[in-house]
């Protein structure tokens, strides 16, 4: 069967301290004033004292019908093998028309390569040595998990059948393959 | 940056700028101006003289479309690797289907231009050109079909270009490519009638440019009605995009909208009318006209782009 890698970000777990942004930014040598990843801490919301936070993820959703490569002229941003969206950055000549089409505004002119660049699931470093996602090994909490949804004992499917999750936009039938499960208000249960 | 995740830059949702709105301004214009001259020498029949608006055309298509694609180019990250879009190509996208239109419509305006202009190219000092317009001229026909038709496709391609992002809703709409190719007929037939009047010196009461005048206002009509059609289905739609509809009344691409797609550009040619026939065909007050109309497509052409990509889903 052919994989379907996604991502779970669990909201709950989540405490918006960014050493995932940081991990990626080592990993993938993303040079400074952009950024493949980062976590916003959004809110507060709600009336006092009952206020709460949301963490909301921002890195490339891994759309499974994604824009960047339906525009794409030259077809320097491409689906793989594996469906992971990456670009060829030979094949790009920075029209920025990607940029402009993803409705997650998660794509970026790298400044030293001038093509764009977005998170690709570590794709050609960790994940081709059998390693997880910098963000998903880095994450003190536990709050990201990462794998093949088509393989129905992988942790990421357990979690997608055991847990309520949402996804961003999907009214734009993107099918985004980043999962969010919403944060439960009303603290933690001893 | 004072967040603790770091610079937000990159995530502002206008990614193409005025170059862009430039470059989008040039193709239609280019395009409207062919689709004017050419549709005008087959409405009149008359195929043994070339009209004072035919040789504006001939000239504006080429020039446009060559001083756009210079903005197009420039503004990649990488204008000297432009040619790898030139050899590699996603036929789902949008641009790589204009890449197409343009790598044939180009040369074609070229060639046409020489054809029609082969009388006057000794003048200008472009003698050297002309063997190549009389190694043309059996060809003509062939040419002129094809121009024209392509002269369509680009009009409307820059509409598309910019529709297929379904990212924005005030640009993922059905109408914009029609509204790009009309209001690009009027911004070439504005042109058309500067580059007459100034540089073949037609006269003010020239039957082909009077032709050309009363089609402006049907023109414009219909461009009004498009802008309505879009702004009253972004309004239906609700949601983002009724949010969109903001631009019309906040910020910098409001004052744009109404002083300068509504107020020179619709308001200006529409008063003209009521000024006495004498005044109205005085070459100053064609030229003032032309001028606003002009304007009026290159202002109509950034709102879109700024406040279309202002507004996301």
């Amino acid at each position: 069967m052919s994989k379907r890698y996604v991502m779970v970000h669990d909201e709950n777990k989540c405490i918006g301290c960014q050493a995932c942004n940081v991990a990626c930014r080592s990993e993938n040598g993303t040079p400074e004033g952009v950024t493949r990843l980062q976590v916003r801490v959004e809110g507060p919301f709600g009336q006092a004292p009952n206020l709460h936070f949301k963490y909301h993820r921002v890195s490339c959703q891994q759309c499974e019908d994604a824009p960047c490569v339906k525009v794409c002229p030259t077809g320097a941003a491409y689906v793989g093998e594996d469906g992971i969206v990456t670009i060829k950055e030979d094949k790009c000549v920075g029209c920025m028309y990607c940029v402009a089409a993803c409705p997650y505004k998660v794509r970026f002119v790298n400044p030293e390569t001038k093509a764009t660049d977005k998170c690709n699931f570590c794709k050609d470093t960790r994940l081709a040595r059998g390693e997880l996602p910098a963000c998903v090994t880095v994450c003190p909490t536990n709050a990201l998990t990462f794998g093949d949804a088509n393989e129905p004992d992988s942790e990421v499917a357990k979690l997608l059948n055991t847990k309520p999750s949402y996804q961003d936009k999907i009214h734009l039938g993107t099918k985004p393959r980043i999962y969010r499960i919403p944060t439960k208000r009303g603290g933690i249960e001893s | 940056m004072n967040n603790t995740w770091g610079d937000m830059a990159q995530y502002d949702p206008v990614t193409w700028n005025w170059v862009i709105a430039v470059y989008l301004f040039m193709a239609g214009l280019s395009a409207g101006s062919v689709l004017i001259g050419i549709g005008m020498r087959w409405y009149s029949k008359d195929t043994l003289t070339e009209s004072p608006i035919l040789k504006a055309a001939a000239i504006i298509g080429p020039v446009a479309i060559s001083l756009g694609l210079a903005c197009l180019v420039f503004d990649l990250t990488k204008p000297f690797h432009f040619w790898v879009i030139l050899v590699n190509y996603n036929f789902q996208s949008v641009m790589a289907l204009g890449v197409l239109a343009l790598l044939v419509y180009t040369p074609l305006g070229i060639a046409y231009g020489l054809i029609v202009l082969r009388d006057e190219l000794p003048k200008w000092g472009l003698g050297f050109l002309s063997p190549v317009a009389q190694m043309l001229i059996g060809w003509r026909k062939a040419i002129e079909v094809l121009l024209f038709i392509l002269a369509i496709g680009v009009g409307a391609y820059t509409g598309f270009l910019i529709s297929a992002m379904n990212a924005y809703p005030m640009l993922n709409t059905a109408i914009l490519p029609a509204l790009f190719l009309v209001s690009g007929l009027s911004a070439g037939a504005a042109a058309n009638s500067v580059v007459a009047l100034l540089m073949f010196k037609v006269d003010n009461h020239d039957r082909e440019l009077s032709r050309m005048h009363a089609l402006e206002l049907p023109v414009m009509a219909t461009e009004i009605m498009f802008l309505f059609m879009l702004f009253c289905a972004l309004y239906f739609k609700g949601g983002a995009a009724a949010v969109a509809l903001a631009s019309l009344t906040t910020g910098m691409w409001a004052g744009v909208f109404w002083i300068g797609v509504v107020g020179i550009g619709f308001g200006v040619p529409l008063l003209s009318m009521l000024m006495p026939a004498a005044t109205r065909h005085t070459k100053g007050a064609m030229l003032m006209v032309a001028c606003s109309g002009l304007t009026g497509v290159l202002a109509l052409r950034h709102f879109i782009l700024y406040a279309g990509q202002s507004y996301i889903y």
